[in-house]
């Protein structure tokens, strides 16, 4: 893999709060990276300092074998897609889409003709075809989108970051985009850097995923691989499928609150803590405060089972008490929301495929079930 | 029930507004229709008459009512106006260009600049006056009066820049800079184009204030005066109808002033509009 963009040691701070510290990245060309992070995490600054918008006061950035921290945005060749947009109001489509070509410093295209084909050839390639001399008022929030898209993309820059791009668009739009974005990065080769707050998004639109944690890199893997292994707590909750349960390693059970939970036979046990992910740094942070030096016992919604109350566990399972407070019917699968004995809530997804589950009843009480070798424990 | 009152309270309102707003005009309107060389300001109306409008023209025969001095002095106002426009405009936007980070002494700069709309008038024209002795420069409608003028008006259209600017969605600019576009190409085809319908309102306010501008002019312009110094100064002798058809006239030239601007208004936010419907 060619390496297109490496940070070294990258911080900035606002106001005295650190946004991104010390993050260390390397970027191969022609893939597409998506980066999560919750609002406040650092990932638009991260975006922003590549781009050139803000400047890193630690570390390098290098963009094709040539160090870009200090070069002005307009020399430094990466393309930027706005969340809101940001087209040009006072040009049409077209306009918009020829802005970069026409006045950008190096190498602008002055010939006619030249510029005519390059912009048609982009409005073909997003799909904009008939809408050339559209104010940018008058088209729709998808057809936005795709000029704000079109006109970075006319320059050919071999990296483009996409800061939120789909989260101006409604649901059904942003299913349909994120196709789309896949499609036209692979056709043009090109490196797109996606910062996403949507879990479902960066896992489906990555080849490989960064997940940003308090200004840091949580992990940096294959989505299958992040999604299966979080490296951290942290990254776990991020994304959104985990139910994390505080205690502490203690022997071969992890002691909480809701008493010790008996973990699988050492050899099979997934502990995140003497079998870490290949890509995940060691000693990173996770964002649950002062007890942080607690450990946590992870288990996937998916992993488990609701069963009868005075129904038996297997031998390679565990089974917890619970109050089942409520549920979200999700078309192929059901969410369900329980309280535990210490009043938190744990949430369960069962796949309508599978058959049909049982039917809750609210405030009553059931049993949860997964098997010992599903959870991570992180201690 | 309470939109019973407020109706008829309004209505009021409204009429004694437009009655103050309007009715001076009129009175002068209709006076200015006044039969001449013999027809005073007053009412009623001898005989109607475009008299007085000949008369500022010098189209009549020489009678014991002098011309009226604005054939200099107009000329005057309206370069000095211009210059004012122009220089207050610069300054405003390039100012507010600055105010949009936060630097270190913005506070009182800021304060600085709108001081220069507060203070009284009379006052700066006579300290600006006094100044100009102690240092040895002579005063005039083109030096010292023109620096005070700008004083007056750059906060004016510093200000509304100022509000245009926090409208102003900035991530436009850096799209253009991502494409590769320098700053200064950047501000020349994107921030100005935007920022252009508060240019106009800004030149206008430099341009009107200026024009209309008297004490401080009253001091600072020297022995040429300008049109509203002129014009005061015919008072002092005896008020002749001349003075409200010269007065007619202004207003004409200031609605097609404004008519100007509100079509290059219209034409920059309609802009988009046009080019949906020529794709149509």
């Amino acid at each position: 893999m060619t390496v297109v963009l490496t940070l070294n040691d990258v911080s900035k701070t606002y106001g005295g709060k650190p946004a991104v510290s010390g993050i260390d990245l390397a970027i191969a060309g022609d893939s597409y990276v998506s980066v999560l992070g919750a609002s406040g995490s650092g990932k638009t600054t991260l975006l922003r300092l590549i781009a050139g918008f803000e400047e890193p006061e630690t570390g390098s950035i290098v963009f094709e074998g040539e160090r870009i921290d200090g070069t002005p945005a307009h020399e430094r060749g990466i393309g930027f897609v706005f969340q809101n947009f940001a087209l040009f109001p006072h040009l049409d489509v077209a306009g918009n889409i020829a802005f970069g070509l026409v006045n950008r410093r190096r190498d602008p295209v002055r010939d006619k003709a030249e510029l005519d084909r390059r912009v048609a050839e982009v409005i073909r390639l997003v799909g904009l075809t008939g809408l050339e001399r559209r104010g940018v008022s008058q088209i729709s929030g998808g057809q936005r989108q795709r000029v704000a898209l079109a006109r970075t993309l006319v320059t050919r820059p071999r990296l483009v970051l996409l800061d939120e791009p789909l989260g101006a668009l409604d649901a059904h739009l942003r299913a349909r985009m994120r196709d789309e974005l896949r499609q036209i990065r692979r056709s043009l080769g090109v490196t797109f850097l996606h910062v996403t707050g949507s879990e479902t998004e960066a896992l489906t639109m990555g080849d490989r995923l960064i997940v940003l944690d308090d200004g840091r890199i949580g992990q940096f893997a294959a989505p299958a691989t992040v999604y299966a292994a979080p490296a951290s707590p942290a990254v776990a909750r991020y994304l959104n499928a985990y139910n994390l349960i505080r205690g502490s390693r203690s022997g071969a059970s992890f002691v909480s609150a809701l008493g010790p939970l008996p973990l699988a036979a050492s050899g099979d046990a997934r502990s995140a803590s003497s079998n870490p992910p290949p890509s995940a740094p060691s000693g990173t942070s996770s964002n649950l405060g002062p007890a942080a030096a607690d450990g946590v016992y992870a288990i996937r919604h998916d992993r488990i089972e609701v069963r009868a109350p005075e129904s038996v566990p297997g031998a390679d399972e565990i089974m917890v008490p619970a109050r089942f407070v409520a549920s979200e019917y999700g078309g192929a699968s059901m969410l369900s929301f329980f309280a535990l004995d210490t009043g938190q809530i744990v949430e369960v997804e069962e796949h309508l495929s599978r058959g049909m589950p049982l039917s809750l009843v609210p405030n009553s009480r059931y049993g949860l079930a997964w098997k010992r070798d599903a959870a991570i424990v992180y201690a | 029930m309470q939109a019973g009152v407020l109706k008829p309270v309004l209505a009021v309102y409204t009429a004694l507004f437009i009655a103050f707003l309007y009715g001076p005009f009129i009175v002068l309107g209709i006076l200015s229709f006044q039969s001449g060389p013999e027809g005073g300001p007053q009412f009623p109306i001898i005989e109607w008459s475009t008299y007085w409008y000949r008369h500022l023209f010098g189209l009549v025969p020489p009678s014991r009512v002098a011309p009226l001095p604005i054939g200099d002095s107009l000329i005057r106002s309206l370069a000095l106006a211009f210059m004012t426009m122009v220089v207050s405009t610069v300054l405003g936007v390039a100012s507010a260009q600055a105010f949009r980070q936060k630097f270190r002494g913005s506070g009182p700069v800021f304060y600085l600049i709108v001081l220069g709309m507060m203070v009284p008038g009379v006052l700066v024209g006579l300290g600006t006056a006094l100044l100009a002795n102690l240092v040895g420069v002579d005063r005039s409608w083109w030096g010292t009066a023109f620096v005070l003028h700008v004083v007056y008006t750059y906060p004016f259209a510093f200000l509304v820049m100022l509000a245009i600017f926090n409208r102003f969605d900035r991530s436009i600019e850096e799209a253009s800079w991502s494409l590769g576009v320098s700053p200064v190409t950047t501000f020349r085809k994107v921030t100005f184009p935007v920022i252009f319908p508060g240019v106009l309102s800004a030149m206008l306010f430099a341009f009107t204030l200026s024009y209309d501008e008297f004490a401080r002019t009253l001091f600072t312009s020297g022995p040429r005066l300008t049109l509203p110094l002129a014009i005061y100064g015919t008072f002092a002798v005896e008020i002749h109808p001349n003075v409200f058809a010269f007065g007619v006239l202004t207003t004409l030239f200031s609605f097609a002033l404004l008519a100007v601007y509100a079509i290059l208004m219209m034409r920059s936010v309609r802009q988009s509009r046009q080019v949906s419907a020529e794709a149509a």
